[in-house]
């Protein structure tokens, strides 16, 4: 209970940082989105050539545009955080303040994760609120979308446990980025971010049903989209692989412990 | 004075290439990373026209063509410029670019050139390779073959331009992080041809912005010669934007702050 107002005061001084720098946050992580959702938008436009009755594996151009629309809104709320600090922390020898004061270095970078994720939950409600205006997407019941973010934001946790994980191989790397970016290039096509998995073959999606990727895009997309996929099973897997993961993290960093030297102390 | 830069570009080089060799596991990493960005662009494709029989005027293969040109080019970027931009961002904000603009040398050369990426380089021959198989697949002339490879350095040339444009912008920034990840994002639009886009945005990224003559221009040559305004619209471009690079370039160092003075 002790350790509450230091998770509140870390929260806020993170939203602070995300706040300070505007111009960076908007071309690094706002950025990056719409300019994916716009290629695809047009990309898809042009591959239906505007014809509203062709279907694609089931989905018609406006089953399409909605399907990537929420795309937007999922990957706005679940995959921002990159964790770049925490690598640098352990590279640049910083995490030797963590060791003495009493709030721990997973407990500051997990709360500092929460505060830019309450300033993402912002910016995709604002954005879910300009693409519902805009005729994009159907505005589910409540209650879907209610089911929708908070399935988004339990596997916005998901990406921070991986991206953690990532920057804790700063022990043994001396750069993780390359390991970042490996995996959002994996992510993004595995996961159905950038096609929907429906078009992909049936026996590569029966495989990634066992992996977390479906579960990062497809999944909260089809949930949003009033498909119901299979919920529970969803949960369960991304349940497993967060406690796998976890569990890693635990492992990698106490062993990089071992091996930290505490440079330039 | 040719001379002298090569010299220059060699120490550049070797050093770059120790600075990597130090790092073996990076090094191996940056191998696999590119392999996977060319592996999941083609097969992004490869899966769309699984469903479709056309995208616009192109079928599989020239759309595979036109990626494996991009994918090329990227590997051209990756090796020879890629890791300037992000140092650069760094050089102006802790003030280290005071001795890039002291050196008695061409600061765009001395910014953009001094790192060199080695491991990207073995990727080299796959990127051809790929470009080669598509190129087959297609049937390219005899002519198509003869001016594939000044297509490729023109086309590079073009897309360096784009981006040393925008990271000029830095100069105007407190932190010029977010400049790097506004380039990229261009970078990814350039990734499809340009008939892909609606109206508006193909004609101010063509036109304006030429972003989209980069992979368009010279692939739509090759694959239907009587476009002959394609190539025509790559090397002006590449001229005016040469003007252009330069007087914001100027403009940029004159506006520069040392951030340690």
């Amino acid at each position: 209970m002790n350790s509450i107002p230091k998770w509140l005061e870390t929260i806020r001084i993170s939203i602070s940082k995300v706040m300070a720098y505007r111009l960076n946050f908007l071309l690094q992580i706002i950025g990056p989105t719409l300019v994916f959702f716009f290629i695809k938008y047009n990309l898809w436009s042009s591959i239906y050539q505007g014809d509203r009755t062709i279907l694609i594996s089931g989905y018609t151009l406006t089953a399409m545009l909605a399907y990537h629309t929420w795309g937007l809104v999922v990957e706005l709320l679940a995959s921002g955080f990159t964790a770049m600090n925490l690598s640098e922390d352990i590279r640049l020898g910083r995490i030797s303040t963590y060791l003495i004061y009493p709030f721990n270095f997973w407990e500051f970078h997990t709360a500092s994760f929460i505060g830019f994720q309450i300033t993402q939950v912002f910016i995709a409600l604002v954005t879910f609120g300009a693409v519902a205006l805009s005729g994009l997407i159907e505005v589910p019941m409540f209650t879907l979308l209610v089911k929708g973010f908070s399935y988004t934001l339990f596997i916005s946790f998901l990406w921070f446990v991986m991206n953690y994980g990532i920057g804790l191989l700063a022990f043994w790397l001396e750069d993780t980025w390359i390991l970042k970016v490996i995996l959002m290039v994996i992510s993004s096509f595995l996961s159905g971010a950038i096609l929907p998995l429906d078009l992909f073959p049936a026996g590569l999606v029966e495989v990634l049903k066992w992996t977390p990727f479906p579960y990062l895009s497809y999944y909260p997309i089809k949930i949003f989209m009033g498909v119901e996929p299979n919920y529970l099973f969803a949960i369960g897997v991304m349940t497993g692989w967060m406690a796998l993961i976890t569990y890693c993290n635990h492992l990698v960093w106490k062993k990089g412990m071992k091996l930290y030297t505490a440079a330039g102390m | 004075m040719m001379r002298n830069y090569w010299e220059i570009y060699k120490k550049f080089v070797s050093t770059s290439t120790t600075m990597a060799m130090s790092f073996r596991l990076p090094f191996v990493l940056l191998i696999v990373m590119d392999l996977c960005f060319y592996f999941t662009s083609l097969l992004t494709i490869d899966f769309i026209f699984n469903h479709i029989q056309h995208m616009g005027p192109w079928n599989r293969d020239q759309l595979m063509f036109f990626m494996a040109f991009m994918l090329l080019l990227d590997n051209l970027h990756m090796t020879f410029v890629s890791e300037s931009f992000w140092e650069l961002s760094m050089m102006l904000k802790t003030g280290q670019f005071d001795y890039v603009v002291l050196r008695p040398m061409n600061t765009l050369f001395s910014t953009f050139f001094r790192f060199f990426r080695p491991s990207t380089m073995l990727n080299f021959p796959i990127a051809v390779g790929v470009l080669i198989h598509y190129g087959l697949k297609i049937g390219l002339a005899p002519s198509a073959w003869a001016l594939l490879p000044v297509f490729v350095i023109l086309s590079f040339i073009l897309l360096i331009q784009v981006e040393f444009i925008i990271t000029t912008s830095m100069f105007w920034v407190i932190d010029g992080l977010g400049i790097n990840f506004l380039r990229m994002q261009f970078q990814k639009l350039a990734r499809w041809p340009n008939f892909v886009y609606a109206s508006m945005p193909r004609r101010v990224f063509t036109l304006i912005f030429p972003i989209l003559v980069i992979g368009s221009a010279p692939v739509s040559f090759l694959i239907d010669q009587s476009k002959w305004y394609w190539p025509l619209g790559l090397v002006t471009s590449i001229i005016v934007l040469g003007f252009v690079l330069s007087f914001l370039w100027t403009t940029g160092i004159r506006r520069y702050e040392s951030a340690s003075s």
